[in-house]
């Protein structure tokens, strides 16, 4: 069970980009009627909101399960989660610059 | 709880913060740079055709697939004895960041030239530029749609002057962003009979990478170029805007046997000489391509035009005379 809540923040991680991506696709399409104006401040604003909940909603998970995690089995999860969030900016980062 | 347990669950919250705060700083900039990348503000246009001289007509016609709204000028050509032509039309694709005038690179005084040897133009605004209809900026991958839609429109829309008839042939002038958008739409399109390519890049990416660190946006000024990777990859998550399928070199070769001339000046520091090499030996790679080539002394970039101009326009219309053939159009129209 403790190891189950010390991977919760991984959890939340993929969960979080999975709604978060949704949410933007259904802002895009509905702004997108409206003309590519109002779409691409509406699409940003969407997405950068989101991305401030998803990061509140981390942090909250991300306390609560480092105050409970006392084996190594927990403490690894939780680091496998920080591996997990910064693997967008490892990865562009390793691409950059290209050939 | 042993002290050792209590150091580690510091260390371990200490790295989940870190890497919370970097990739969510990373990934909230890297959108805001993509939003500003994806979108190039309309440029009004000033001069139309008849500040040449040339009699034209304005055009409106959808985008292939996405039935975008584009608009433009339908030019007819004058013959040597006066006559208006409609019979060989030529599609002139402008660049980034402009529009059908496109001041920077003299691209209304080349359709003047064209339509005054004999061919037919169509320059038209393509999304997101001029008078069309906002879109993002994709650097040719959604912009094909237009150039397509071009050729829709002179194979099967209303004839723009009807005494002039419809085109029997279709050739295609790009320049800059144009010309690889002329370039990826005419290896999907056979009835773009002949194409002239004017300072096409061989993909996209490695341009922006290098470009957009050097430009300046709002609030954050110039990009730091770690950001560029990601702002690429956030503009296709937001916006549908895939620059990495910006690359004329996976399907030039398609182009073959039709006739292509590439175009490139030597002294381009913006779209390297090297992009026009490796376009070259993709082009002619089919044992049917008949691609000519002209590196053109000491010009900048798109400036081979305004800086050779009488030459340009020889070596351009005799490749369109040898491609397209002779204007066969029956007495119609006069100037």
């Amino acid at each position: 069970m403790r190891a189950v809540r010390a991977g919760l923040p991984l959890l939340v991680v993929l969960a979080l980009a999975a709604a978060l991506l949704a949410i933007t696709t259904v802002a895009r399409e509905i702004s997108a009627r409206a003309g590519f104006l109002v779409e691409r401040p509406v699409v940003l604003l969407v997405w950068l909101v989101g991305l401030l909940l998803v990061a509140t909603l981390l942090a909250w998970v991300s306390r609560s399960a480092i105050r409970r995690a006392d084996t190594s089995v927990s403490l690894w999860l939780l680091i496998l989660a920080a591996v997990a969030l910064a693997s967008p900016l490892l990865l562009t980062l390793q691409q950059h610059p290209s050939p | 709880m042993t002290r050792r347990l209590r150091r580690t669950r510091r260390a371990v919250a200490g790295l989940l913060l870190v890497a919370g705060i970097l990739s969510f700083g990373y990934v909230g900039v890297s959108s805001y740079v993509a939003e500003q990348l994806v979108y190039a503000a309309p440029i009004p246009i000033d001069k139309t055709p008849a500040s040449l001289g040339l009699r034209f007509a304005y055009v409106t016609f959808p985008s292939r697939q996405d039935h975008l709204t584009l608009r433009g000028w339908f030019i007819p050509g004058v013959l040597a004895n006066g006559r208006l032509t409609a019979d060989r039309a030529v599609v002139v694709v402008h660049g980034t960041r402009t529009n059908r005038e496109s001041k920077g690179d003299h691209q209304l005084q080349l359709t003047g030239e064209l339509a005054r040897h004999g061919l037919a133009v169509l320059a038209f605004d393509m999304r997101g530029a001029g008078e069309s209809t906002p879109a993002p900026l994709s650097m040719g991958t959604l912009e094909q749609r237009d150039v397509l839609g071009a050729v829709d429109f002179l194979r099967s829309g209303p004839i723009p002057i009807p005494e002039l008839g419809r085109p029997r042939v279709i050739g295609g002038l790009g320049i800059s962003m144009g010309a690889a958008t002329l370039l990826m739409a005419a290896a999907r399109e056979p009835a773009i009979q002949a194409v002239v390519s004017d300072s096409a890049y061989a993909e996209v990416v490695p341009l922006l990478e290098r470009e957009v660190p050097k430009r300046t946006v709002p609030v954050i000024g110039h990009v730091p170029g770690g950001f560029v990777p990601a702002a690429l990859v956030m503009s296709r998550v937001l916006y549908d805007v895939d620059f990495f399928a910006a690359r004329p070199i996976d399907s030039i070769a398609a182009i073959a046997p039709r006739p292509l001339f590439l175009i490139h000046g030597l002294a381009d520091d913006y779209v390297p000489v090297s992009n026009f090499h490796r376009l070259n030996a993709a082009a002619s790679a089919p044992s049917t391509a008949h691609v000519m080539t002209w590196l053109v002394p000491k010009a900048r970039h798109a400036q081979a035009f305004k800086q050779t101009g009488a030459e340009y326009v020889t070596r351009v219309v005799g490749f369109f005379d040898a491609s397209l053939g002779a204007d066969r159009s029956l007495p119609g129209a006069a100037a």
